[in-house]
């Protein structure tokens, strides 16, 4: 038995625990150490990410002839260590009084333990795929899986798990496809097989492929036009499957492009191929595919009321970052780009968790309806700060890292638009996060609010590991840059050589030691000179100017809604809602063909046409 | 090691000690225009003291004296980051990408000290701040990515050694080097792009409930911006120093531009402000940048 | 006009250190020269500010300048007949100031209620609700004479004589007894006198009597909000 089958035994094992016992909310902490056991055995096979020989799954079948097998590379290891953690975090976040509560809520705790015990049991199973039918067979699985994890929530999650389970089919379909086309041209399911005719395809096939993969593997990761289902679908999941959603599930979008378009097709392929009359490349396509999914996202991000949904759309955001990094190939970029998924799943965790810590203590997510919970959940509030300022990118978190490799990248690659759609989509970022910091934890404390508590311990815990990977990894991102060396050499990209601190280089490097050491130095000597200043005297929020006006507690005096104004009047017709037209004028086609095949079958003489339908059925078969 | 710590300590004392003077600067520009005689010259160090040696003053909260100690900490840190003339600190180890992201850290300490103070204005002020940033930094961006790509690297002492080998950025790209300095204005937060300020409206905004050791904080983070802005157009385009009396003379020229332009004019809207730095500063930046990439 | 109530003790913690006697010096000395005005503008007075700040006669150059808010000022002029609406918002204005602050009051108005003596409506002797430091008389006062006083209160500042904001503390149950006879018994302010009181060791035999103890009765205390992690 391989380490791989002691994985795959303990997730199925979990998901037996979880399916068995987790109604009752005791059995929290015994399924949050199930998950550590799983997280555990990923750690074991840690090597992998320092070359060591991949590991493989003693089951294998064959379907028809053809071999399905399984076996975990650095590349597979790297995505399973996220989604492991992910995990771990969401279940010892929900072990406790979060599970207590919403048990006591009315929702189903079996269900929601069920259903995020599916989601990383099936992921092992597709980050361990290395044919397409195994491929297929894990990435049906995890689309399902993701979609009883949005059905838990019940109400309007409904909804927008159905949207989800339509795209996903959309997907799968296109996916489908390319796997057809790939056996049609090889004979077999196998990657090597498809890999070895690569040179001697045509453009159109090549074309044909990589928009069959991207696109199918794109709808997951919420690629532009195929974001919509996303936001609401993880944004409506409760608390703590919205944070195991928010941080790794759309990532196996790119992991399955990561394998098929990089690992299969190679970097070079795509590089080769070239869009006519256009000075454009596939890979650089995907880039421009990429910067489109980081701006238009991010922007409507920064219109939501709703934290969690606000959330939601950064994460579809910050996918953009990911994609473009890898698609542009190069050290630098690729290296960016995976370090981004670390960094997302960490900072993304630990966003949804304290949002959801909110909701817990205050029973809404909506951002007019909050403020001054900063003195009320401190600890939560930290957690959100750090979280914010790894989502913003901005030194000194994990998130800042990997965005420079890629705009150094970026730089290097002579792409400025690109370049600029990068730190547009960041500044976005940084204003739509204030907004969300402010509106939550800043401003004036509401009435209500003021006997609110910090959560409890089995919340608090997994928030502040993960803020504290944030920090760590900021400050030595070379711990999680040594792993992504293998992940490059595997799928054949060109390999970053990091140091602890991040990447030396003579025209511009960055060692992120001694950029946190040299702020948190400033802070100290900013520290001294302020309390280099008398006493200060800590006042009520309502001893405040208000132009000699006396404040009092019925009276709001907070500033929350349409909180970007000046800029939304400039920037609030350009928003156009052009992708929700895409898809209502595609539903409203589809609705139509289908109404008006059912009208012509059913109303006109519908016996005719069965006998019709009939006679060319026989006559098909007999001739 | 020992030259290194020298340095780390000596660069922000410097910046503060010019920062001061440029803060004077601009207050005796502002007399100047409009004629009148102006402060004396060690005003910006009187106010400081006076600040900090108020005997009473209110805080906000924890975050209100955090957000503060952020500011001025973050602004102190990003001086070793910017070479100066004989000294590099840390600038080798990082570059200017590192550094225009390092400068948003004490800008948002400020905006979680004016958070804390649950005072509208305050909060209204952040949210105009926030759009100044996103209206001044694209063609910031612009231009940035134009000299990395001209100077062949991101390392700020590298791109000095290139302008004092091969001649000032200013001269091989002129268009980015007007971008920059429109981008300067709006940075700066100086006329018209002050609208985060706008003290009859919403009472210096951030700063509303700021007094006492808060404000001469603030004050201090002020002179260290100004300081900031000047030697880093410097040595962007105006090749560094290779002596501190030129380095510094350039550095006030490149801040008493705006300075200058700022007193005469009223304030932009936030929508003016958006539009007015997303046209004409982008299109310069743009078109500099097909000319450096394109010759 | 009656002598102000102003009373300047010695400094409360006497310091020993002779290099400390400087420092204070120098602290009074940039004090003196960094006048920050927070203007309540409640009469005609006001008109003649502009003047006195603009180039004509700028202000600036002694170091004076303008302020929004009252956090940051550190004088509060009151420029014109006070009525007891208006008057409840410079007490809170004033409160809210961090000290050491002044009050100058200028205009006729504000020293004995001027042209509106007789009016039912207006507070008469500012002195008797604020520490006032300095009077710029007129009706109104040129900006000359503004300037003036300001320098006088300069003066005053430098050689540590501007001390009523002390007296505020040291007094308040005469101010708050006053402000009450005005306002009724009801009358309080968001700021905590006496907490403050204490806090920075400025609690004298007057600051509390019968008008605190009034004032205790019917006050509805706004205790910060500390973080607090339970």
């Amino acid at each position: 038995m391989t380490l791989l089958d002691g994985l795959w035994l303990a997730s199925a094992l979990t998901a037996l625990a979880a399916g068995l016992f987790g109604r009752s909310p005791s059995a929290g902490p015994w399924l949050t150490a199930l998950y550590g056991v799983q997280f555990l055995l990923v750690a074991f096979m840690g090597p992998l990410a320092y070359g060591a020989d991949p590991v493989p799954a003693s089951p294998a079948f064959s379907v028809l002839g053809y071999g399905l097998s399984w076996q975990f590379t650095a590349l597979s290891w790297f995505f399973a260590v996220i989604t492991a953690g992910a995990a771990l975090a969401a279940a010892w976040f929900m072990s406790g009084a979060w599970g207590r509560h919403y048990a006591e809520q009315g929702g189903d705790l079996r269900l929601l333990q069920l259903a995020l015990a599916l989601n990383p049991s099936t992921m092992y199973v597709l980050l361990a795929s290395r044919d397409f039918l195994s491929l297929f067979v894990g990435w049906e699985l995890v689309s399902w899986a993701s979609f009883v994890l949005m059905l838990a929530a019940g109400g309007v999650g409904v909804r927008w798990a159905l949207r989800y389970l339509v795209y996903a089919i959309g997907g799968a379909m296109a996916v489908m496809a390319a796997m057809v086309l790939s056996h049609a041209l090889t004979g077999s399911f196998e990657f090597g097989a498809l890999a070895a005719v690569v040179p001697d395809l045509s453009a159109g096939t090549l074309w044909s492929l990589v928009i069959l993969l991207s696109g199918g593997f794109g709808v997951k990761m919420g690629l532009l036009p195929f974001h919509l289902w996303q936001a609401g679908a993880y944004a409506e999941t409760p608390g703590p499957g919205s944070a195991f959603l928010g941080a790794i599930s759309s990532r196996m979008g790119l992991y399955a492009m990561l394998l098929t378009l990089f690992g299969v097709l190679g970097l070079g392929t795509l590089k080769a191929l070239s869009i006519p009359w256009t000075p454009l490349e596939a890979h650089e396509l995907l880039a421009w595919i990429a910067a489109f999914t980081i701006v238009l996202p991010t922007f409507t991000a920064l219109k939501q009321n709703d934290a969690r949904w606000l959330l939601a759309w950064h994460g579809i955001g910050q996918g953009g970052y990911m994609l473009m990094g890898v698609a542009m190939g190069d050290a630098l970029a690729s290296a960016g780009g995976l370090m981004h998924v670390f960094n997302h799943a960490t900072y993304q965790a630990a966003l949804f968790m304290a949002v959801t810590a909110v909701v817990y203590r205050t029973g809404t997510a909506d951002l007019n309806k909050l403020g001054g919970l900063v003195t009320r959940m401190p600890l939560t509030f930290l957690v959100l700060l750090v979280g914010i300022i790894g989502l913003a990118g901005l030194p000194p978190m994990n998130g800042f890292v990997s965005k420079w490799l890629i705009y150094r990248a970026l730089i290097d690659d002579g792409q400025p638009l690109l370049f600029v759609a990068a730190v547009v989509g960041t500044l976005g970022t940084i204003v739509s996060v204030y907004k969300l910091l402010h509106n939550i934890f800043l401003g004036q404390l509401r009435v209500e609010h003021e006997s609110v508590r910090e959560v409890p311990g089995s919340m608090l815990a997994p928030m502040l590991a993960l803020s504290l990977i944030v920090f760590v990894t900021g400050l030595a991102p070379g711990l999680v840059l040594d792993w992504l060396t293998t992940v490059q050499r595997e799928l054949g990209l060109a390999v970053l050589a990091p140091t602890l601190g991040g990447v030396e280089r003579p025209d511009g490097g960055l060692d992120m030691l001694w950029v946190v050491g040299i702020l948190f130095a400033g802070f100290g000597v900013g520290a001294l000179i302020f309390l280099a200043g008398g006493r200060a005297r800590t006042v009520h929020q309502l001893d405040n100017y208000a132009g000699g006006h006396f404040l009092t507690a019925e009276v709001r005096y907070h500033y929350s809604d349409n909180f970007y104004a000046g800029l939304m009047h400039r920037i609030g017709p350009w928003y156009r809602g052009s992708f929700q037209w895409l898809q209502d004028s595609v539903v409203a086609a589809t609705d139509l063909l289908a109404q008006a095949a059912a009208g012509v079958y059913r109303v006109v003489q519908p016996a005719a046409w069965l006998l019709g339908v009939t006679v060319l059925a026989l006559w098909w078969v007999a001739a | 090691m020992m030259a290194l710590i020298v340095e780390l300590v000596l660069m922000p004392a410097v910046a503060f000690v010019v920062g001061l003077a440029m803060l004077l600067m601009m207050r005796k520009i502002a007399a100047k225009i409009q004629r009148r005689v102006g402060p004396p010259f060690f005003q910006p160090l009187y106010d400081v003291v006076k600040f900090f040696g108020k005997q009473t003053q209110i805080s906000h909260g924890l975050i209100h004296d955090v957000g503060i100690i952020v500011a001025v900490g973050g602004y102190i840190a990003a001086e070793t980051l910017i070479p100066v003339p004989g000294m590099t600190g840390i600038a080798d180890r990082t570059d200017v990408i590192t550094l225009i992201y390092f400068l948003m850290v004490p800008s948002l300490g400020m905006a979680l000290a004016a958070g804390q103070c649950a005072n509208p204005n305050a909060s209204i002020g952040i949210s105009r701040a926030l759009t100044a940033m996103l209206a001044y930094d694209i063609p910031f961006v612009i231009v940035i990515f134009g000299m990395s790509w001209m100077y062949g690297t991101t390392n700020l002492v590298q791109m000095v050694e290139y302008q004092q080998a091969h001649g000032w950025g200013l001269f091989q790209a002129p268009l980015l080097a007007f971008a920059g300095l429109f981008a300067l204005q709006g940075m700066l937060g100086k006329q018209p792009f002050e609208i985060y300020v706008a003290p009859a409206e919403i009472a210096t905004g951030p700063m509303v409930e700021m007094g006492g050791k808060y404000l001469g904080s603030l004050i201090v983070m002020q002179s260290f911006s100004l300081y900031t802005a000047g030697i880093l157009y410097t040595t962007l385009f105006l090749g560094g120093g290779v002596t501190w009396i030129d380095f510094l003379v350039k550095a006030f020229l490149v801040v008493a531009i705006p300075m200058t332009i700022a007193f005469q004019f009223p304030r932009y809207r936030a929508e003016q402000m958006l539009g007015s730095l997303w046209k004409w500063p982008v299109l310069a930046g743009l078109l500099g940048l097909a000319v450096v990439m394109w010759s | 006009m009656k002598e102000l109530p102003v009373r300047t003790e010695g400094a409360f913690a006497k310091r020993t250190n002779p290099l400390a006697h400087v420092f204070d010096e120098f602290v009074r000395f940039c004090r003196s020269h960094s006048l920050f005005m927070l203007h309540y503008c409640t009469g005609c007075g006001a008109i003649e500010l502009p003047p006195a700040m603009t180039s004509r006669f700028d202000m600036e150059r002694l170091g004076i300048q303008p302020m929004v808010t009252p956090r940051q000022a550190d004088i509060l002029l009151v420029t014109g007949y006070v009525s007891v609406k208006t008057l409840k918002r410079i007490i809170l204005t004033y409160e809210q100031m961090p000290a050491p602050k002044y009050v100058i009051g200028i205009c006729s108005c504000t020293v004995n209620g001027g042209m509106y003596w007789q009016s039912y409506a207006t507070a008469k002797v500012l002195a008797d609700y604020l520490p006032v430091d300095l009077y710029i008389a007129g009706c109104m006062p040129r900006p000359e004479a503004v300037v003036s006083g300001m320098r006088k209160l300069m003066g005053l500042i430098k050689t540590g004589k501007a001390e009523s904001w002390k007296d505020y503390y040291r007094r308040y149950d005469h101010y708050l007894g006053n402000q009450q006879a005005l306002f009724g018994e009801r009358w309080q302010t968001p700021t905590d006198v006496l907490g403050e009181a204490q806090q920075y060791g400025l609690h004298g035999p007057e600051t509390e009597g019968e008008h605190t103890a009034l004032l205790q009765q019917v006050q509805q205390p706004l205790i910060p909000h500390r973080m607090r992690l339970k």
